[in-house]
């Protein structure tokens, strides 16, 4: 790697302090498992790093607010939402997401708020908090603001934070009793490779009858985003998963796959199409 | 530009130990350069493969993948640390006694992570072996041994 400044500030404040809003080789680090390796490859030459990992309190914590809210602090290792009974209990979908993502030492450094403001689309959390309803709360010098989770995503490896902005903490509102997730997953080059597809779906369904349903996919296309077709087309529908095929197929429909060495255009397509059926079959049964 | 090289302090296989690194130094590059320790290399660079499997404050990282800075004030244990003079670890033994290795280059990292594996469950089942070590790859294919070695080894720290 080139040589560049690392700063280790003591607080959040002083943190946001040290970043440029106008220098993009100016960036924060925390885990840096997903920066070091678009450094190695000479794909980001920074000139100075803000390593925050000296920073404490709420962005550590994971925690269920009066409302039933999870809240998740942006330094919070994947390993700890892997792991978290308080995530199990709210939020199992991510439990299960963060047990096949990358790997145990990956999880161990990686953090959310790093995962999140990467924009790297081929993540895995970011279409399941996009499914779940999360917010992000970025703190900048003109104080904190809540981005959705569904615009936080504005392009490829692309966000809605600002330069000077950080990640505080990531919000999953309360499920409700009828609602359920599920994220998964089609890797085409081994099983532990990035994900060619990924597809969330959370849904609310009373007997037998699927109310509503948000579903995003990744991997596939440029940014993780909203399946609006495939959501109307699944409203109102039989739990039973013969009628997932016209949602699927909606789904088919409405992505812009990239091609990659992951798969032409046509076959992310085609494992859009199969794996928004299989994470409504997922969601709906668990 | 010229590196600001950063003095930092740190425990390495329970030593107290010091050291100047840049900060675009990887983990892996000081415990070699600096402390001559080999047992955690670099093979995929990308986190993928655990060769340079190193223990930060008990919690396994890719030391490829994590800044040296970032080991300052840090509990660091290396391959190297596990045994007691010529007294291997117990994980060390079944390794051998199983031949869960064939060239050795992936050892040592699985090795650490078999380790952290068996802190957190002394009795794993093949699927969570497995599913724990998806991270490390050993290119000579020998994981029916070190599946093997994985058994022993649980088998052995039970009894202790």
């Amino acid at each position: 790697m080139i040589p560049f400044d690392l700063q280790e500030p003591a607080s959040l404040a002083e943190a946001i302090a040290l970043l440029d809003p106008d220098d993009p080789s100016v960036r924060p680090v925390a885990g840096g498992t997903a920066l070091m390796l678009m450094m190695k490859a000479g794909l980001f030459q920074p000139t100075r790093l803000i390593s925050l990992r000296r920073l404490e309190g709420d962005l550590r914590r994971v925690h269920v607010d009066e409302h039933g809210d999870l809240h998740l602090g942006a330094l919070v290792p994947l390993s700890k939402l892997e792991l978290s009974p308080l995530v199990a209990e709210h939020a199992p979908a991510v439990s299960e997401t963060c047990r096949t993502l990358s790997n145990v030492r990956v999880r161990n450094v990686a953090t959310l708020g790093g995962h999140v403001a990467h924009g790297d689309p081929h993540m895995d959390l970011p279409p399941l908090l996009i499914a779940l309803g999360a917010r992000a709360r970025a703190v900048g010098p003109r104080g904190e603001r809540w981005i959705d989770a569904a615009d936080l995503f504005v392009g490829y490896y692309q966000t809605a934070l600002e330069r000077d902005e950080l990640l505080a903490e990531i919000v999953i509102p309360a499920p409700s009793p009828d609602s359920s997730a599920a994220y998964v997953k089609f890797t085409a080059l081994s099983a532990d490779d990035w994900p060619a597809v990924g597809v969330a779906a959370a849904v609310r369904r009373r007997e037998g009858v699927i109310l509503d349903a948000v579903l995003a996919v990744s991997a596939a296309t440029e940014k993780p985003i909203r399946l609006a077709a495939a959501e109307a087309a699944i409203r109102g529908k039989s739990t039973s998963s013969g009628s997932f095929d016209e949602a699927a197929e909606a789904a088919a429909h409405e992505v812009e796959p990239l091609a990659d060495i992951r798969g032409s255009t046509a076959y992310k397509r085609e494992m859009v199409r199969v794996h928004v059926r299989r994470a409504l079959i997922k969601a709906s049964h668990s | 530009m010229s590196p600001q090289l950063r003095h930092i302090s740190f425990t390495l296989n329970g030593n107290s130990v010091t050291a100047e690194v840049a900060p675009h130094h990887t983990l892996v590059e000081m415990l070699q350069e600096q402390f001559h320790l080999y047992g955690a290399r670099e093979s995929c660079g990308q986190g993928l493969c655990g060769c340079c499997t190193v223990i930060v404050n008990g919690r396994s990282v890719s030391g490829c993948l994590y800044l040296a800075a970032f080991a300052d004030q840090a509990n660091i244990v290396t391959v190297e640390g596990l045994a007691k003079g010529e007294q291997l670890d117990p994980v060390q033994e079944a390794f051998v006694s199983c031949s869960g290795f064939q060239c050795g280059f992936c050892t040592s990292g699985f090795i650490l992570m078999v380790n952290q594996l068996l802190e957190k469950n002394a009795n794993p089942t093949e699927d969570e072996i497995r599913h724990y070590l998806s991270g490390n790859l050993c290119r000579c294919a020998t994981y029916p041994d070190i599946i093997s070695a994985v058994h022993a080894a649980a088998t052995t720290l039970r009894k202790e």
